[in-house]
């Protein structure tokens, strides 16, 4: 409404401004709003009075998309989840098959796994820390970062053959043992990580500008978090030393030594500090598993009923043709039976609902994304704090399109 | 019934039962190749050993690890019987998943693979092949010979419709068993033995009767093949709905076995019925999907004077209610190749016409060989349901002519492609506005001034009754091409262009408000067979 300017005049020319507060759309398509989240914001000036936060527009139908494939294909799938560590997906989802099949791997596939899902945790705290710097115009931390992330995906590369969407899960072991390089390689970026991560710390955490906007924005309580389901470094930071590797421990987390770094006020800082501090926990955990992995012995379960027999054995015998038939025809097939297994992901507890009808189709594959119920704790985070500070606070909750809206 | 237990469950038994027949009648398989239900005992394959627990033990004694000792230790071991031939006693114990079954299973299996060539690519049978089956189920090893393995003859032409490939074989011999005791044809033999053992023809002989397909049907791996179906479609694309054979009036029932990906039938199998066909079809009736595809009516088509003119299905509906508008003396003609749906909808069109002349067209027997197995000497399969749903007073085609020429007859709307008369013997038709509604081409087709394309047995549900008097649903298994509709469907559009209304909507509708249908036995007024 336009004041009236004659009015004003006479009542000794004090100007009062329209106080009705303003509606503004953010994203989906912004460049802070990672992986096209729409928040609309009722705001006061600058300040943030409510938000609606909106997922859904990556909503893919990866869970339908599942029941019709056979088990084994779920796994192109799962990549595209938290597409930051792909690797911790394929492990939590061959966990899960695993566990309502009652199959147990060797050994040492489960310290291959460990390693390759430690590796990608690191490279997902990377991208969520250094990016979150980036988006408060700190620029370098970035290109440090990414620069240890390509370390990273060089090692998931070479075992994997991609740096990005391995797809390398299989249910009952892996596609292919650990190559002969990977210790070595893992040994040689560990002390280098070590070295940038304190860089990196000391270009940030003595800058004004930095802790003015992370220390006390985004404040989240210990009994909020809790009440609604967040899980991972988010929950962490308020205090909860909820680590599903230490809660329920899967694999071999039992039998390496690493802490649960945790924070106490909630905020945006506490969030970065506890992804810092993971990672280093991430590095203690590799060098312990490439110490105890065995560098022989099987990697994959010996069940031709689960497992795709050598490629050599398919063309030259019958037998090795029929199992190969039966498994890319018909596939894999599960007992009749549901289960639910979670592990911990980039974002906290991924969890996987699956339902078996004993067909070679899963009939339900459920994903619980953790940063979907992390999402649900960014209103209340952002509600009552400056509008700028939404950048921040949003990128530490480390939202994954992917993984969210599936 | 007496009772026996199979691992540890009881299950009832008719004396003189086998095991794995028991077993068959309660739903549970053991593992089988050259058992089979229709056919006699062999017990060649020892696929299916089970241990009776109340056997007599070997007679030497076996070695047995023993864990705690760290070394074998003799132990007795009950022999294993054959479950196709050991018949049941009261209060037998079976066990046929025990760990010494689960052994002879895998020793069996990998006997069995052993020459066997590395042929699933390139298999029809791949995908419902047992070797395959049973392999991951009972054995799950590589072999342990590494040998070249024995080669034997690959492609061997046995006759007009079947191909045997001697290295698949697993010598069960139910081909040759099926030709003996079903045929009467002693037509396949064994020759040599051991690695070199392989079926083979009687001299001067080829397979060559009316039930090759069948040898194809009870082979358990791919050794025989139909050339028909031989690499046409992977069998776990395909998808089968229950159908019945509409190959004569036995009404085989079926399985209708097509590709949903582009709606085409690829084979039909025989669907286990003890009253009808048992195990069994015959390969004309086998064939006869090719109607589904082949010789098909798909568009409308109108005769103008001489030549005949293909319109859409829409314009030969409007010109088919033309036809038959205001005529009084319509003839029906309902078909014996058609559901009960389609020609009751029919006599019922009929009736609100004003029609009293009721016809069947039947299929000729010309050419059809009866036999005392399967075929039976009507080659239609509903000559006894269309007769009744209309009330049972129907004439033949050949009274239809006769009406045409004497001029008692002015339009007729008729049913199906098949009639006795060939098209110069229907010829007559002609002379007046002849609507048919037809899924092939066929003598009354050809003898029309109006024909409306209408979906086959494969793609709309029905009901046949039998020869016998069985009545015997199908259900639809593909999509009709060009938004044809059923026979039934179309006839209520045809209703609506010659000023009347048929007012069921769906399948269920037209059932309900059908007369009941004659039960087993009932002549109900039936025509005679053709032929008889």
């Amino acid at each position: 409404m336009e004041p009236n300017y004659e009015d004003l005049a006479e009542e000794g020319g004090a100007l009062e401004l329209p106080a009705e507060p303003m509606r503004l759309n953010m994203g989906p398509s912004h460049p802070a709003m990672h992986g096209t989240i729409r928040m609309v914001l009722e705001l006061d000036g600058e300040t943030v009075n409510e938000v609606d936060v909106q997922p859904g527009y990556l909503h893919r139908g990866f869970e339908k998309s599942c029941e019709r494939g056979t088990w084994g294909q779920v796994y192109p799938y799962v990549d595209r989840l938290n597409y930051v560590s792909p690797m911790l997906n394929n492990v939590g989802f061959s966990l899960a098959v695993e566990k309502l099949c009652d199959i147990k791997v060797p050994e040492r596939c489960q310290w291959y796994r460990m390693i390759l899902g430690e590796l990608a945790r690191i490279s997902d705290h990377l991208t969520c820390n250094s990016a979150g710097a980036m988006e408060l115009g700190a620029f370098t931390p970035f290109l440090w970062c990414v620069k240890v992330r390509d370390w990273v995906w060089d090692i998931l590369e070479q075992e994997t053959g991609a740096r990005l969407t391995h797809s390398f899960g299989r249910i009952g072991g892996m596609a292919k043992p650990p190559t002969p390089y990977l210790k070595d390689s893992v040994r040689a970026i560990i002390p280098q990580v070590y070295e940038v991560l304190a860089e990196t710390e000391s270009l940030l955490l003595k800058n004004r500008i930095f802790l003015d906007r992370m220390q006390g924005i985004g404040k989240l309580s210990k009994e909020r978090a809790l009440a609604l389901g967040v899980t991972g470094p988010v929950l962490r930071s308020t205090g909860v030393d909820y680590d599903v590797r230490k809660a329920n421990p899967y694999l071999l987390y039992d039998r390496v030594d690493f802490d649960i770094p945790i924070g106490h006020d909630g905020d945006n800082y506490d969030r970065f500090m506890v992804r810092f501090e993971e990672i280093r926990q991430s590095l203690k955990i590799l060098e312990q598993c490439v110490e105890k992995m065995a560098d022989e012995g099987p990697v994959n379960v010996d069940d031709p009923r689960v497992i795709l027999p050598e490629k050599g054995d398919v063309y030259s015998t019958i037998e090795g043709t029929i199992a190969h038939f039966k498994l890319v025809m018909e596939g894999f097939k599960p007992p009749v039976g549901e289960c639910y297994s979670y592990t911990e992901g980039g974002n906290g507890e991924l969890g996987f609902f699956i339902v078996s009808d004993g067909s070679g189709t899963p009939y339900r594959v459920r994903v619980r994304p953790p940063c979907f119920y992390n999402l649900q704790a960014t209103r209340e985070m952002i509600c009552g704090e400056m509008i700028a500070d939404i950048v921040p606070t949003f990128g530490s909750i480390n939202m994954i399109g992917g993984e969210c809206d599936r | 019934m007496p009772n026996f237990k199979l691992d540890g469950k009881e299950l009832p038994y008719e004396p003189g039962d086998t095991i794995i027949r028991a077993a068959w009648r309660a739903g549970i398989e053991i593992p089988h190749y050259c058992w089979h239900p229709g056919l006699s005992i062999a017990a060649n394959c020892r696929m299916c050993l089970v241990e009776i627990k109340s056997a007599r033990p070997m007679a030497l004694p076996i070695l047995a690890w023993d864990e705690k000792k760290k070394e074998y230790v003799e132990a007795t071991k009950n022999k294993l019987q054959p479950a196709c031939q050991q018949e049941i006693s009261e209060n037998m114990e079976v066990i046929s998943k025990g760990k010494d079954v689960e052994k002879a299973q895998g020793a069996v299996q990998e006997f069995l693979l052993l020459n066997h060539p590395v042929d699933c690519p390139i298999c029809d049978q791949a995908g419902e092949c047992k070797l395959q089956d049973y392999w991951l189920a009972h054995q799950k090893k590589l072999k342990r010979k590494t040998d070249e393995p024995v080669h034997k003859p690959k492609g061997v032409r046995f006759g007009p419709t079947i191909v045997y490939d001697a290295e698949r074989c697993v010598m069960c011999t139910r081909c040759v068993r099926f030709c003996d005791e079903v045929v009467g044809d002693h037509v396949l033999d064994m020759r040599e033995r051991g690695n070199r053992n392989e079926i083979c023809l009687s001299p001067g002989r080829e397979l060559d009767h009316a039930y090759t397909l069948m040898t194809e049907h009870v082979c358990p791996v791919g050794a025989l093949t139909s050339r028909d179906f031989r690499f046409k479609a992977r069998v776990w694309f395909l998808r089968s709905a229950a159908g019945v054979c509409t190959g004569c009036a036995t009404g085989c029932n079926s399985w209708v076995d097509y590709d949903p990906r582009h709606d085409r039938v690829y084979r039909l199998r025989p669907r286990d019925n003890a009253n009808v066909n048992e195990f069994w079809m015959c390969d004309d009736g086998m064939m006869s999907y090719h109607r589904f595809h082949e010789d098909r009516i798909l568009t409308g088509r109108v005769r103008r004077g001489e030549t005949v003119v293909e319109v859409p299905r829409e314009e030969a509906i409007a010109a088919a209610g033309k036809a038959i508008w205001g005529k009084s003396k319509l003839a029906i003609v309902l078909s014996a190749q058609h559901s009960n749906e389609d020609n009751f909808v029919l006599s019922k069109l009929g009736a609100a016409l004003g029609a009293s002349r009721l016809y069947l067209a039947a299929k000729s027997a010309a050419g059809w060989k009866a036999d005392a197995i399967l075929r039976d000497a009507d080659p239609n399969p509903n000559r006894l349901g269309a007769t009744a749903v209309a009330g049972g007073n129907v004439g033949s085609t050949s009274a239809l002519v006769a009406a045409v020429k004497a001029r008692e007859v002015d339009a007729i709307l008729s049913l199906g492609w098949a009639a006795e008369e060939t098209v110069g013997e229907l010829a007559a038709l002609l002379g007046v506005p002849h609507v048919n509604l037809s899924t092939n081409i066929g003598p009354l087709t050809q003898s029309a001034t109006v024909v409306v394309p209408v979906a086959t047995p494969a793609e709309a549900s029905g009901t046949f009754v039998n020869g016998k008097g069985v009545p015997q649903a199908f259900s639809k298994a593909v999509k009709a091409p060009l938004g044809i509709k059923s026979a039934w469907e179309t006839l209520a559009e045809i209703a609506e262009k010659a000023g009347t209304e048929i007012t069921w909507k769906k399948l269920p509708e037209v059932r309900a408000a059908m007369p009941a249908l004659p039960t087993a036995g009932a002549t109900n007024g039936a025509a005679p067979a053709a032929g008889a």
